[in-house]
C-alpha cells in the first residue's frame, strides 16, 4: 500500500505529508526493495540500474552519476558491466537494495531483504540499513527475524494474520511483558504435547514450539523451571538445554500472538 | 517516454538471448530454404538417360537434353535403373537411346527413342513432353540431313551440320507456357510459396513462445518494481505491447529481406505488403502477450506455444494450400487468423492484389488483433495491479 502496489481497504497513506493514492509523483519519495531479487538477470548491473533509474525520470547525466554512486555503495563498480546472472546471491541482494536507492528516496521499503543470504552478506546489509537510518532516511523494514528488528528498528510493528497488533519502540514493547521471561527448552520428542502441558501450569502465559524447542513466556522463571522440567518428564520429552532469556522482541511476539517464530 | 524505456529494456534482453535469436531469425530462414526447395514445382525436371547407342546421334541427343533449359540430366547404365528411378519418383522421366540409333539414322530407317513416364503422374507427363520436344527438334535436323543426302549432294555428316546451322538461322514458330494466375487460389511455387507462409507461421509461433518473457518478468517481480516507480500500469502494458510488435516486425522484415534478396521473392504491392506485415505483427504481439498471461510458467509457454502455433498454421494454410482441403476444413481454417493472412498473401503474390483487394482480409486481421490485445491487456493489467 505504501508503494502503491495494493489498494487500501480503508484509511490513507501519507508520505511526507502527501497522500500516496492521490499522486503518482509521491512514488518518487519511496524506494521499494522487493523480497525477490527483482532485476533482469540477462542485463548487466549498470543496465539494470540505468533502466530502473530512468523510470524515476532521472536524466542522462544525473542518472549516470546515481548509477555510479549505487555501484560504489554496493561494492559492484568492478562488476558493473557483468550480467546479473553471473553474480553471487549476496551481490544480487546488494544490487537489489541499491536499485531502490537510485532516486534518493525519503522512505525505503525493504521486504525481508536478508532471506536466503549468507551471514556475511546479511551483516553487510544490516550495516547499510543502519547507516541509511543514521543519514536520515526512513526505513520500513519487514522481517521474520526478531534479532534483525532488535538491531535496526527504532519502532517495531507486529503484524499477525494481516493485522497490526502492536506498534511501538522496542523498549515500550518489552515493557509490556512486565516481569515475564522467555524460557527456551531445547528438547526432543513430542514438543507439541510438552507445549500443551506447559500452558496448563499456573503462571505460564504462553507456550509454543519451534523445530527444536518449546518457547515459554512466564513470570517468575526461577519458580517455574522445576515445574516445566517435571511437565517435560511427564510428557516423555527429553530436555537437552534450558535458557532463561531476558525479555526481548521474540518474547513480545510470543506473548502477543501465542506462536513462536520459526527459523 | 517510459513506454520506450520499458520496450528498450525488453528488446535488449531478447537481443542477448542467442536461443531466442536463433528461433526468431535463423530458423525461419532455414525453413524457408527447405520448404522453398521442396515445393519448387516443375522448374527443373530430373531426367535419367541410358545411352545404349554411343554413336554421334546418341551423344547429340544427350547433349541436346543437357543444353535444354529446365532439364537436369543424369546418366544410367541400365533400363532397369531408369524405370526404377521413374517408378520411385526420383526421376521425372527416363530416356532410353537405343543401340544402333546412329546407323539407323544414316540408313534412313525409322528409329524410336523411348521416354518413360507414368500416365497418372502429371509431373512425369509434363517432363516427358518437355523431353519429347527436345528429341523431336533433334529429329527434325536428322530428317533434313537424311533428305538432303538422299536427294542432293554432300555427305550425311556435312548435311547434318548444315541442317543444324540452318535451324538456328531460320525463324521458328515458338510458344511459351504462361501460367494463368488471374484467379489462382494458391501461392506461386518455390520460395514465393515458402517465404510468405513461413512469415505467417513464425511471427505467430515466435510471439506465442515469447510469452515466456512476460511470465519471467512477473516471476522476477519486475512489474512490482516498475509499479512502485511513478509508472502507471497502462504504461507498462504499452511498453510490453511495443516490445512484441517490434520483435514481430524485426522478424517479418528479416524474412522479407532474405526472401527478396536471396531467393528473389516478389512481395507484391509494397503498400499492401507493408500494411499486411504491420497488422500481422500486431496480431502476433496480441497472441504472444495473451500467452504470457495465460501460461503459468515459461516452460509451459515454450512447449505449448509452438504446439498451438503449428496447429493454427496447419489449419490456416501455412503448411498446405487451403484450396486443396475440404470446404468444411476451409471454413474451420478461417477461424484462425493465419488463414486470412495467407489469403491476403495469395491475393498479393498470385493475383497482383492491392491494399483495396486485400482490405477484407486486413479487416479480419485487425479484428483478431483487437481481440487478442483486449484480452491480453485486461489480463495483464489484472496480473500486475
Amino acid at each position: 500500500m505504501v508503494c502503491g502496489l495494493l489498494e487500501p481497504d480503508c484509511g490513507v497513506v501519507t508520505i511526507a505529508g502527501r497522500r500516496a493514492e492521490q499522486e503518482l509523483a509521491v512514488r518518487n519519495l519511496v524506494g521499494y526493495v522487493p523480497q525477490d531479487v527483482a532485476l533482469y538477470p540477462d542485463l548487466t548491473a549498470r543496465e539494470n540500474l540505468s533502466f530502473l533509474g530512468s523510470l524515476y525520470q532521472l536524466r542522462s547525466k544525473e542518472l549516470a552519476a546515481r548509477v555510479a554512486e549505487v555501484l560504489e555503495l554496493t561494492d559492484l563498480t568492478e562488476r558493473a558491466n557483468d550480467r546479473v546472472d553471473s553474480f553471487s546471491g549476496g551481490m544480487k541482494r546488494c544490487l537489489n537494495i541499491g536499485a531502490g536507492l537510485l532516486h534518493h528516496p525519503k522512505l525505503l521499503v525493504l521486504d525481508e531483504p536478508t532471506v536466503g543470504v549468507d551471514p556475511q552478506s546479511r551483516h553487510a546489509i544490516l550495516e547499510r540499513v543502519q547507516a541509511f537510518g543514521r543519514e536520515g532516511m526512513a526505513v520500513l523494514y519487514t522481517t521474520h527475524y526478531m534479532e534483525e528488528a532488535e538491531r535496526v528498528c527504532d519502532r517495531v510493528g507486529i503484524v499477525d494474520h494481516g493485522r497490526l497488533i502492536a506498534e511501538s519502540t522496542r523498549k515500550e514493547l518489552v515493557e509490556r511483558l512486565e516481569e515475564r521471561d522467555r524460557i527456551e527448552l531445547g528438547a526432543s520428542g513430542d514438543l507439541e504435547r510438552l507445549a500443551r502441558a506447559c500452558r496448563e501450569i499456573p503462571g505460564v502465559e504462553n507456550a509454543a514450539t519451534t523445530d527444536t524447542s518449546v518457547q515459554v513466556v512466564a513470570s517468575d522463571s526461577r519458580r517455574m523451571l522445576p515445574l516445566l522440567l517435571e511437565a517435560a518428564e511427564n510428557a516423555g520429552v527429553t530436555v537437552n538445554t534450558v535458557d532463561v532469556v531476558e525479555p526481548d522482541l521474540e518474547a513480545v511476539f510470543l506473548h502477543l500472538t501465542g506462536t513462536a517464530l520459526r527459523d | 517516454m517510459r513506454v520506450l524505456l520499458i520496450a528498450r529494456a525488453s528488446i535488449r534482453r531478447v537481443m542477448r538471448d542467442r536461443t531466442a535469436l536463433f528461433f526468431l531469425l535463423v530458423l525461419p530462414v532455414l525453413v524457408i530454404i527447405i520448404v522453398g526447395a521442396t515445393v519448387r514445382g516443375f522448374s527443373t525436371f530430373r531426367v535419367g538417360v541410358v545411352n545404349a547407342d554411343q554413336g554421334p546421334a546418341g551423344r547429340e541427343i544427350v547433349a541436346a537434353l543437357s543444353r535444354a533449359p529446365g532439364i537436369a540430366v543424369t546418366t544410367y547404365t541400365t533400363v532397369h535403373q531408369l524405370t526404377t528411378g521413374v517408378a520411385l519418383g526420383e526421376l521425372n522421366t527416363g530416356v532410353y537411346v537405343p543401340k544402333g540409333l546412329d546407323a539407323a539414322q544414316r540408313s534412313g530407317a525409322p528409329v524410336h527413342v523411348d521416354v518413360y513416364a507414368e500416365q497418372a503422374n502429371s509431373n512425369q507427363q509434363a517432363a516427358a513432353t518437355a523431353v519429347a520436344s527436345v528429341i523431336l527438334e533433334r529429329g527434325s535436323i536428322v530428317q533434313a540431313a537424311t533428305f538432303a543426302t538422299a536427294h542432293g549432294s554432300g555427305t550425311y555428316e556435312a548435311n547434318l551440320l548444315r541442317a543444324a546451322q540452318l535451324q538456328r538461322q531460320v525463324p521458328r514458330v515458338g510458344f511459351k507456357v504462361v501460367q494463368a494466375q488471374s484467379k489462382a487460389s494458391v501461392l506461386p511455387q518455390g520460395y514465393s510459396y515458402s517465404a510468405p507462409t513461413e512469415l505467417v507461421l513464425f511471427v505467430f509461433l515466435s510471439a506465442l513462445t515469447a510469452g515466456a518473457a512476460i511470465i519471467e518478468t512477473r516471476r522476477l517481480s519486475m512489474y512490482e518494481r516498475m509499479r512502485a516507480a511513478p509508472v502507471r500500469a497502462r504504461t507498462i502494458i504499452a511498453g510490453e505491447t511495443m516490445t512484441y510488435v517490434a520483435i514481430a516486425l524485426l522478424q517479418s522484415v528479416t524474412i522479407v529481406l532474405v526472401g527478396a534478396v536471396l531467393f528473389g521473392v516478389s512481395w507484391g504491392n509494397p503498400l499492401a505488403a507493408a500494411a499486411l506485415i504491420l497488422i500481422w505483427s500486431v496480431v502476433g504481439a496480441g497472441a504472444g502477450m495473451l500467452a504470457g498471461t495465460l501460461f503459468r510458467t515459461p516452460e509451459q509457454a515454450s512447449s505449448v506455444g509452438p504446439t498451438v502455433g503449428l496447429a493454427f498454421a496447419m489449419l490456416g494454410g501455412c503448411m498446405w494450400p487451403l484450396a486443396i482441403v475440404s470446404s468444411t476444413m476451409r471454413t474451420v481454417g478461417h477461424l484462425v487468423p493465419q488463414a486470412w493472412a495467407v489469403d491476403a498473401w495469395t491475393s498479393l503474390l498470385a493475383r497482383h492484389g492491392t491494399i483495396l483487394t486485400i482490405s477484407p482480409q486486413l479487416g479480419m486481421l485487425c479484428a483478431f488483433a483487437a481481440l487478442f490485445l483486449v484480452l491480453a491487456t485486461s489480463r495483464l493489467r489484472r496480473l500486475i495491479s
